[in-house]
């Protein structure tokens, strides 16, 4: 009886919070993705050649729980099959919110583009204590300051030799 | 013009639902095959089981020589309860091959049981609690039943069957809730099984008792006993509707009312005269 209680008790409170939470986790990603959204983060992996950038390594990590509801609800799904959709949007919150975090390092440092953009996914404990890590990165492009001497990276060397109008 | 990262659509990576009621969806089909699966399991284990013959419990009992606590226990306790059993075994039809060896543990637990071999343990904890020889021969007639009805078989074979076919079906659920929901909701639809052995095991005892002593005083008693001891050790009232769903035995007030009505229904008669505890009985228990 006590157990019934104290299972029902953790799916109540969990299904409670845990949308409590995620409701005003997905308030804070909205706004901040709206704030954010004038820095282009793309995929691709060749970097913007129209002026002298510097280059940074940018990064957003986050470790983003399960609650018992959620938990509860994916293990009977793994009872029968078929998609975890309880897990679906824990994960969409946690690459949102890694994303944002690295755009917020790269804005930091007045980035105007961060290129080459990769997630990194990784499960942390199991079972009743799932939770789960999304780390983004990518390189951020900082243009150079007119007074700065100009870098030339090796890298940059090249794209000038294989575009020499943009000397 | 400052370039715009166009946001994608929301709700693209998530599946619109309502997890309360996907929830419940997916409960109600897990325990309805949790249930069938136990039901048809342990019918069809408990068949084996029953149809093993008696012969190899006993063999196997002898390989594993597990000692019940009968070499410990005083000669004249040893003596009387083998003589009650042989008295009520009288009366129950024994088939030839099957044999009853009680036993008397020292261990101060309020229980008694039947189990493979035909051997039947009685604990100190018990007999000291029982108030006349009458409680004593429904409780061994009750076990001497259980033996005759091959249920100690019967419960391994299902109980082993169920365990490995819930092992293996709640295996992919994972560890921790739903492992735990699951593996209940087996564990209370087997009880069904065993209240069902424990209730056929009563209305035999019954009979024999009340062949024995030509009436059934003392056998409704022992139930009252019973009764006041699960009170005393819990206490607990709101507990009594879990009692009734979860507890293996059906519970005392229900086999106490069945117990009245079958000994109605077979005009045996409800008062006569108790046979009391022979002398020494309680030093015996030690």
């Amino acid at each position: 009886m006590i157990e019934i209680g104290i299972f029902l008790i953790l799916l109540v409170c969990g299904y409670l919070f845990g949308s409590l939470a995620e409701k005003r986790h997905y308030r804070s990603i909205i706004k901040r993705e709206a704030e954010l959204n004038s820095l282009p983060a793309i995929a691709s992996r060749y970097p913007a050649t129209d002026k002298c950038y510097q280059q940074h390594l940018v990064y957003g990590g986050v470790v983003v729980a399960s609650d018992y509801f959620k938990s509860f609800l994916a293990g009977l799904v793994n009872f029968f099959g078929g998609a975890v959709v309880s897990y679906e949007s824990l994960i969409d919150r946690a690459r949102r919110e890694a994303m944002l975090r690295m755009k917020a390092e790269a804005k930091a440092k007045q980035a105007e583009l961060i290129f080459n953009v990769k997630f990194e996914t990784m499960t942390i404990g199991s079972g009743r204590l799932a939770s789960v890590e999304v780390l983004a990165y990518g390189t951020a492009l900082v243009p150079q300051i007119p007074s700065d001497p100009p870098v030339i990276t090796p890298q940059y060397a090249r794209i000038l030799a294989l575009n020499p109008s943009q000397a | 013009m400052e370039y715009q990262n166009k946001q994608p659509d929301e709700g693209v990576n998530i599946t619109r639902h309502n997890p309360v009621i996907h929830l419940l969806k997916l409960l109600v089909a897990a325990l309805i095959v949790i249930v069938v699966l136990v039901v048809t399991v342990n019918m069809f284990a408990s068949r084996v089981g029953r149809s093993v013959p008696f012969k190899y419990e006993l063999s196997l009992m002898s390989h594993i020589n597990y000692d019940f606590g009968g070499n410990a226990s005083s000669d004249q306790m040893q003596t009387y309860l083998s003589d009650l059993a042989t008295r009520l075994m009288r009366h129950m039809n024994i088939p030839e091959g099957m044999s009853v060896t009680v036993h008397h543990n020292h261990d101060d637990v309020f229980n008694a049981f039947a189990t493979l071999g035909g051997n039947v343990v009685f604990y100190s904890g018990l007999l000291k609690n029982l108030p006349h020889e009458n409680a004593i021969a429904m409780v061994m007639a009750h076990e001497i039943a259980h033996v005759l009805h091959r249920d100690p078989a019967a419960g391994l074979g299902g109980g082993l069957a169920t365990m490995m076919a819930l092992m293996a079906l709640t295996g992919n659920a994972g560890t921790g809730a739903v492992g735990n929901v699951l593996n209940q909701t087996g564990a209370i639809t087997q009880t069904k099984f065993s209240r069902d052995m424990e209730r056929a095991a009563d209305n035999a005892a019954l009979g024999a008792v009340a062949m024995e002593y030509g009436h059934v005083a003392g056998a409704s008693e022992l139930f009252k006993v019973l009764q006041n001891k699960v009170s005393s050790s819990n206490g607990d009232r709101d507990d009594e509707w879990y009692e009734t769903f979860i507890s293996t035995h059906p519970l005392n007030v229900e086999r106490i009312n069945s117990i009245l009505d079958l000994a109605r229904y077979n005009n045996w008669p409800l008062a006569g005269e108790i046979t009391p505890l022979p002398v020494g009985f309680h030093t015996w228990l030690n």
